[in-house]
């Protein structure tokens, strides 16, 4: 039974980080249809950036999500304003394409200037833990749920609250409309996908505080985040959340119960199924 | 959103007429390139020949019926473990007999997944076919029957050039088959559920039964180039059988050639193979990141293809103007 609360506890502690990732790519997906296959390249690149930060600077991690947001919102909005926009209307194909492609390209540019090897940060606070009722949990792990929990709770601030993020959401009710009300579409576009970008990278710089690090490291975190979004339903952060925490815990147990060689197997599996039983996920809108 | 729809825009539902004429007198010329006595020329050949198969039959269920599949290397990899199965197993070498089993397994995956699967549109479509082919290798991965990760060996045939025949011969049957499909009333099915689904059911044309036919003529091509492939190769594991590069390579030829057109995926293959090549002799090193670039620039700035140039009004001024067909 102790087994079963560390596992249930684990798969929370990392659900978190789960749901600041699927966050981005549920609103790049949501606004734009976009399926951004570069997503998990810029959860990449934010870890990456926090590994630079910390060795050669000694900056902490928790210090670097911040600039990790930034420095990935200016690049997810060029990207956007400078390439995508140019094909962002066609056919759901080409931007599946070009976004895999961009991802071929940041992620082999990593390698070149980072190289293969596995790299990995230690704090001072690495190590310590605290167990209650028998369950260990390491603080860093919490810190980054609670990090995870405030992140995700801003984002439904700003998306609800300001005059950018009522745009943003008239945008993807309506093109058209919000166009006619004086939406700068192609402006607002990449300030969405800078978003994504952003919002990765700062998963990234939390991510390189428990998993090591590799350029092709943020990969599986592209399948993760659409299970996420399809578990939640999509473009909305409760569900982001929501999908983000079940996923966790399906993954702990997964891999405790049924091997860890097909962990990935089962999240596909439950992947199909939500898919053919609930195909708006679960907190999805049942119109059209 | 949706621009003019690309069977118009390229001239007929088998694509333009001159194209094809030259792409199919480009692939009987193919048929004479053991006769150079060249071991990587032949080699180079049957890469393009197979993709060139791999990326026609993903045009059948991606370009004709409009359901993007990500998952099509499945069929390849399932067809390129019967060669191994039926040697490990039976010490059956024949190639014919591989090739057919393999195309019974193929479509016997692709009907029994085909009936959930294809009720999902769009992107989920994308995913899920991309989930079943990474939960496909996995469960492959740990049956040990199929010599779980570390993979099965094939004993070539003595004749090592009949691997490129057979390989010749499945793309020209590939080729044939799309031809004659599209301009039957299966094609016209296929191309009616692209442009509008309900449409398309209202006029009679059961949407389930035509994706799920599309399907498993798509997984028949990619599992009889799988069969060759393994043969050819002689050594069979997840990781060659499931490649990535085999599943996303033929989307790149299609589209670079142009979706939905007979000719497309052969003219993609050539290209696209050839600078594949050109990059990886002369920069191995970053080879993969100048692929991820030309991949960039072919969407942006060929989003409906090589093939449709042939077809604009206008001379490089309708091209030019038409760049921005996508744009916000």
């Amino acid at each position: 039974m102790q087994l079963f609360w560390q596992d249930l506890v684990n798969g929370l502690l990392v659900g978190g980080i789960f749901a600041v990732v699927a966050l981005g790519f549920s609103l790049v997906w949501g606004i734009m249809n976009i399926i951004n296959l570069a997503h998990g390249s810029f959860v990449m690149l934010g870890a990456y950036l926090s590994y630079v930060l910390f060795s050669t600077w000694h900056v902490d991690p928790f210090l670097s999500i911040p600039i990790g947001f930034v420095v990935l919102f200016v690049f997810g909005y060029c990207i956007q304003r400078f390439v995508i926009n140019f094909v962002v209307r066609a056919p759901i194909l080409t931007t599946f394409l070009l976004t895999f492609g961009l991802s071929l390209l940041i992620v082999n540019f990593a390698l070149l200037v980072f190289h293969g090897d596995v790299k990995g940060i230690t704090t001072q606070y690495s190590g310590s833990n605290f167990s209650i009722g028998g369950v260990t949990i390491a603080w860093v792990k919490l810190w980054t749920l609670i990090v995870a929990l405030v992140i995700t709770a801003l984002m439904q601030l700003w998306l609800t609250r300001s005059k950018t993020g009522r745009a943003i959401r008239a945008m993807a009710m309506d093109i058209d409309a919000a166009q006619l009300s004086g939406v700068r579409v192609a402006h607002l576009y990449a300030i969405v996908f800078g978003l994504g970008a952003g919002l990765a990278g700062a998963a990234g710089v939390l991510i390189s505080l428990s998993y090591s690090l590799q350029p092709s490291m943020g990969d599986p975190f592209v399948i993760t985040a659409f299970v996420v979004c399809v578990l939640g339903g999509l473009g909305s952060v409760q569900g982001a959340l929501l999908g983000g925490l079940i996923f966790g815990i399906l993954e702990a147990f997964g891999s405790q119960y049924i091997g860890t060689g097909l962990q990935d197997a089962v999240a596909l599996v439950v992947l199909l199924i939500v898919l053919i039983v609930r195909p708006r996920g679960l907190l999805g809108k049942a119109t059209a | 959103m949706a621009a003019a729809p690309p069977s118009r825009a390229l001239g007929g539902i088998t694509g333009n007429a001159t194209a094809l004429r030259v792409t199919a007198g480009i692939l009987i010329v193919m048929a004479f390139v053991p006769l150079l006595h060249s071991g990587y020329y032949e080699n180079l050949g049957r890469s393009v020949l197979m993709f060139a198969t791999l990326s026609l039959g993903w045009n059948i269920i991606g370009g004709y019926a409009g359901y993007v599949s990500f998952g099509n290397v499945v069929f390849f990899g399932l067809g390129s473990y019967v060669t191994a199965a039926l040697w490990q197993h039976w010490h059956q070498q024949s190639i014919v007999l591989a090739i057919l089993c393999a195309m019974v397994v193929g479509v016997a995956f692709a009907l029994v997944l085909g009936m959930p699967i294809l009720r999902l549109r769009g992107h989920y479509f994308g995913i899920a076919t991309l989930g079943i082919a990474l939960a496909t290798q996995e469960i492959v991965s740990n049956i040990d029957w199929l010599g779980a990760g570390s993979g099965l060996t094939v004993r070539p045939v003595d004749a090592y050039s009949t691997y490129y025949y057979a390989m010749w011969i499945v793309c020209a049957a590939s080729m044939l088959a799309t031809y004659l499909i599209a301009r039957s009333k299966l094609g016209y099915a296929f191309v009616a559920i692209r442009e509008n689904e309900e449409a398309a059911a209202v006029l009679g044309v059961d949407p389930t039964r035509y994706k799920v036919v599309a399907w498993a003529i798509s997984a028949a091509m990619a599992a009889a180039a799988g069969a060759v492939f393994a043969g050819a190769n002689g050594f069979m594991d997840p990781p060659t059988a499931f490649a990535l590069d085999n599943n996303v390579f033929p989307i790149v030829m299609a589209i670079l050639g142009g979706v939905g057109t007979v000719a497309g995926p052969l003219v993609g293959a050539l290209i696209l193979t050839a600078i594949n090549e050109t990059l990886w002799s002369h920069f191995p090193q970053i080879h993969t990141l100048f692929f991820g670039a030309v991949i960039v620039v072919v969407v942006v700035f060929l989003p409906r293809g090589l093939l449709w140039l042939f077809n604009t009004r206008g001379g490089w001024k309708g091209i030019v103007g038409s760049l921005g067909a996508y744009r916000v």
